[in-house]
């Protein structure tokens, strides 16, 4: 009983914090009109909103959401988005956090022999269960580990995200996030690689594996014990504040704002009722995590690669429907890259932090939290899963991105008169609705659907990496505190318009590359040594192919 | 140790040492290492995790794989004869139902001493089973 009244406390105390403060500012006209982050991030620097503005709102939700800005969106932002006074150097402010993921992702490239070029044909062949092995430990096969991992990653960053790049950074901006993504294919391999290196199987048969273990076990292996286990524990925390954020309410946000274009009774700006939605997706979240009921969890997540796949054909069909405009476009993303446009500020350079920033965003490699997933593989070779890995920004970024890119360059939208008022409210998935639907006129509603989908299998797989976060701390039994937690801000996603409060979640989300990349980093002679093995095992034939 | 022989002993296993000892402890009480019943209560599955989604892990395999590590950790002869169950749910319950249902006169257990919020969170399993059992319980601490 004293547990049950304790657990409850608990919740209370913390939902109080996080929660009161993404519903403060709900109703408050004089919010700035932000409605998520990724127009947040668009106008770099984040800058805390304005305090004085909400001086005039009543209620103590006001205040809890002042005290985000000031006290922990204010310091992270200044941290996050630190730019070395680039701007008064070169004309364009590149934020450190930007810096950190491009120059993490630039080190692995280097330090791993350009595993991403030299790798991919083997990645492919791994996943395809040429070198499956039935009796090594772990839970799932390379493909479906990869399929888990995707679920999670794939989503609004690549349908919105690409949107605003363009729209912020003209065509060029394509190019700049295609070299993210294979560049972060190799932040991938390595972060992945240690998460199987140090993963635990429990005596059942369970795998649990992540930057909580490998920043804690491997860095106690070097000798840094201390520094491990503060790295793993800040990373603990924020990527438990990353699933609430990014992982939950954001996704709840975002894909409103598609889904109400196509459902208008939804649209809080045409009178609609957004929590409706909201609630929709508490009872389908919460008939997986906390009912239990598998078969959703599982068809959702199965039903991302075939989503992926129809997005992709409906893009290569738009692409190719006017053949004389694909040169064009290609040409356009070239020249964008490399000499300054007209309107874009910061010039050349602004238009590669534009890209990076997105593509970071989207394939969160140097983020750690894919690592979760890709510890589930059943394989005896921790570089085998590694290389699986890399895979996966080469999906989201290079591929799925680049066909949205190509879509928006070919359609126009991104710089067609009609289309301005999206592009200056940076309504991104609307954008990408828009100049879809300018070539077939039924896919907006296909859209929304795949948002929807996109969405809700990334918040399945993000609950599944805070709630072994969470568990990591305080054991699993404990569990279903955070799952009542993440089920409020599934709710709270649909009805809040709090910026501070959305951007301190999607910050979190970046923050976890500080602890990673740096453990990462620090272990990187370990991944070497294993990928070296491996790599003249596997040249010498001595790696089992089931094709053999 | 062996102050009151006991017909039959449970003793919870967590594959922790101070648990493995306490196997010895419960082997005190008895004749015959048939009288003591070694229980691992497994939590329930996470109906998110990649093996859940992909139906590649299940309660029958774990049970196995649990019983199986169990007769290795437990493989000396003086342990020859025991019996191993292996259940899914609240560990303290768990371990109180089986203590009722083999009407055993004793559970030996060790306590972990969690402190903080772990320790709110999770509560103690021994104090759990104390509350519940229908028989003496032996706390074993460090």
């Amino acid at each position: 009983m004293t547990r049950t009244i304790a657990l409850a406390i608990v919740c209370g105390v913390v939902f109080t914090l996080f929660g009161g403060a993404a519903c403060a500012q709900n109703d408050s006209e004089a919010a700035p009109p932000v409605d998520n982050f990724e127009d947040a991030d668009a106008a770099l620097p984040v800058v805390p909103a304005d305090d004085s503005t909400a001086a005039e709102e009543s209620g103590w939700m006001d205040a809890v959401d002042d005290f985000f800005g000031s006290y922990l969106v204010g310091p992270l932002a200044t941290v996050l988005f630190y730019d070395f006074e680039t701007d008064q150097l070169l004309g364009a402010s590149i934020p450190f956090v930007v810096l950190w993921l491009l120059l993490g992702a630039l080190f692995f490239t280097i330090r791993m022999g350009f595993i991403n070029i030299r790798a991919f044909w083997h990645a492919v062949k791994i996943t395809k269960g040429d070198y499956d092995d039935p009796a090594g430990s772990g839970e799932v096969s390379h493909f479906q580990a990869l399929a888990s991992a995707l679920s999670a990653t794939v989503g609004l960053g690549n349908i919105a995200g690409v949107a605003i790049a363009i729209s912020l950074g003209g065509p060029g901006a394509t190019f700049w996030m295609i070299v993210v993504g294979l560049l972060g294919m190799s932040s991938k391999f390595s972060e992945c690689t240690l998460g199987m290196l140090y993963r635990r199987i429990d005596a059942d048969g369970r795998v649990s594996g992540g930057p909580m273990h490998y920043l804690r076990d491997g860095l106690a292996e070097l000798g840094l014990g201390p520094v491990g286990a503060v790295l793993a524990g800040v990373f603990t925390l924020l990527c438990m504040g990353g699933s609430f954020g990014g992982g939950c309410a954001f996704q709840v946000n975002q894909s409103l704002g598609a889904i109400n274009t196509q459902l208008t009774f939804l649209d809080p700006q045409r009178g609609g009722y957004p929590w409706i939605y909201g609630l929709v997706l508490v009872v389908l979240v919460g008939m997986v995590i906390l009912g239990g009921i598998r078969r959703i969890a599982a068809t959702a997540e199965k039903i991302v690669p075939l989503m992926c796949g129809i997005y992709v054909l409906t893009a290569l069909y738009i692409i190719f429907s006017d053949a004389s405009k694909i040169l064009p476009a290609f040409q356009a993303i070239i020249e964008g890259a490399f000499t300054p446009q007209a309107g874009v500020s910061g010039g050349l350079i602004g238009v590669m932090v534009v890209g990076i920033q997105r593509a970071a965003f989207s394939n969160e490699a140097g983020i750690g939290s894919a690592s979760i997933a890709h510890s589930a593989a059943k394989t005896e070779e921790p570089v085998s899963e590694g290389i699986v890995a890399l895979l996966e920004p080469f999906i989201d970024t290079v591929v799925v991105c680049t066909m949205t890119a190509l879509v928006i360059v070919i359609t126009g939208a991104y710089d067609n008169p009609d289309w301005e008022h999206l592009r200056a409210a940076n309504k991104g998935a609307e954008l990408t609705s828009a100049a879809f639907g300018s070539v077939i006129s039924w896919f907006p509603w296909m859209l929304a659907l795949m948002v929807f989908l996109f969405a809700y299998s990334t918040m399945i797989s993000w609950s599944y990496y805070g709630e072994r976060c969470w568990s990591h701390l305080f054991g699993q039994r404990a569990s279903i505190v955070y799952k009542i937690l993440f089920l409020g801000f599934v709710f709270l996603g649909s009805i809040v318009q709090a910026k501070n409060v959305l951007d301190f979640s999607d910050l979190m989300i970046l923050s976890m590359a500080l602890p990673n990349i740096l453990g990462v980093a620090l272990l990187s002679g370990k991944v070497k040594r294993k990928l070296d093995d491996y790599w003249s095992r596997y040249k010498s034939g001595a790696l089992k192919s089931r094709r053999d | 140790m062996n102050w009151l022989p006991r017909n039959r002993v449970v003793v919870p296993v967590d594959f922790s040492d101070e648990s493995l000892a306490a196997v010895d402890t419960a082997l005190a009480f008895v004749d015959d290492p048939q009288q003591v019943h070694v229980i691992h209560v497994l939590p329930e599955l996470e109906p998110t995790e990649p093996g859940v989604i992909w139906n590649t892990i299940d309660d029958a395999s774990r049970k196995k794989n649990v019983e199986e590590a169990l007769r290795e950790r437990l493989a000396d002869e003086r342990f020859q004869g025991l019996h191993f169950v292996v259940t899914i749910g609240d560990p303290g319950h768990e371990i109180a139902d089986l203590a009722a249902d083999q009407q055993a006169d004793l559970i030996v257990m060790p306590s972990h001493g969690r402190r903080g919020l772990r320790r709110v969170l999770l509560g103690s399993v021994a104090e759990r089973v104390l509350r519940l059992a229908h028989c003496p319980v032996l706390v074993l601490r460090k």
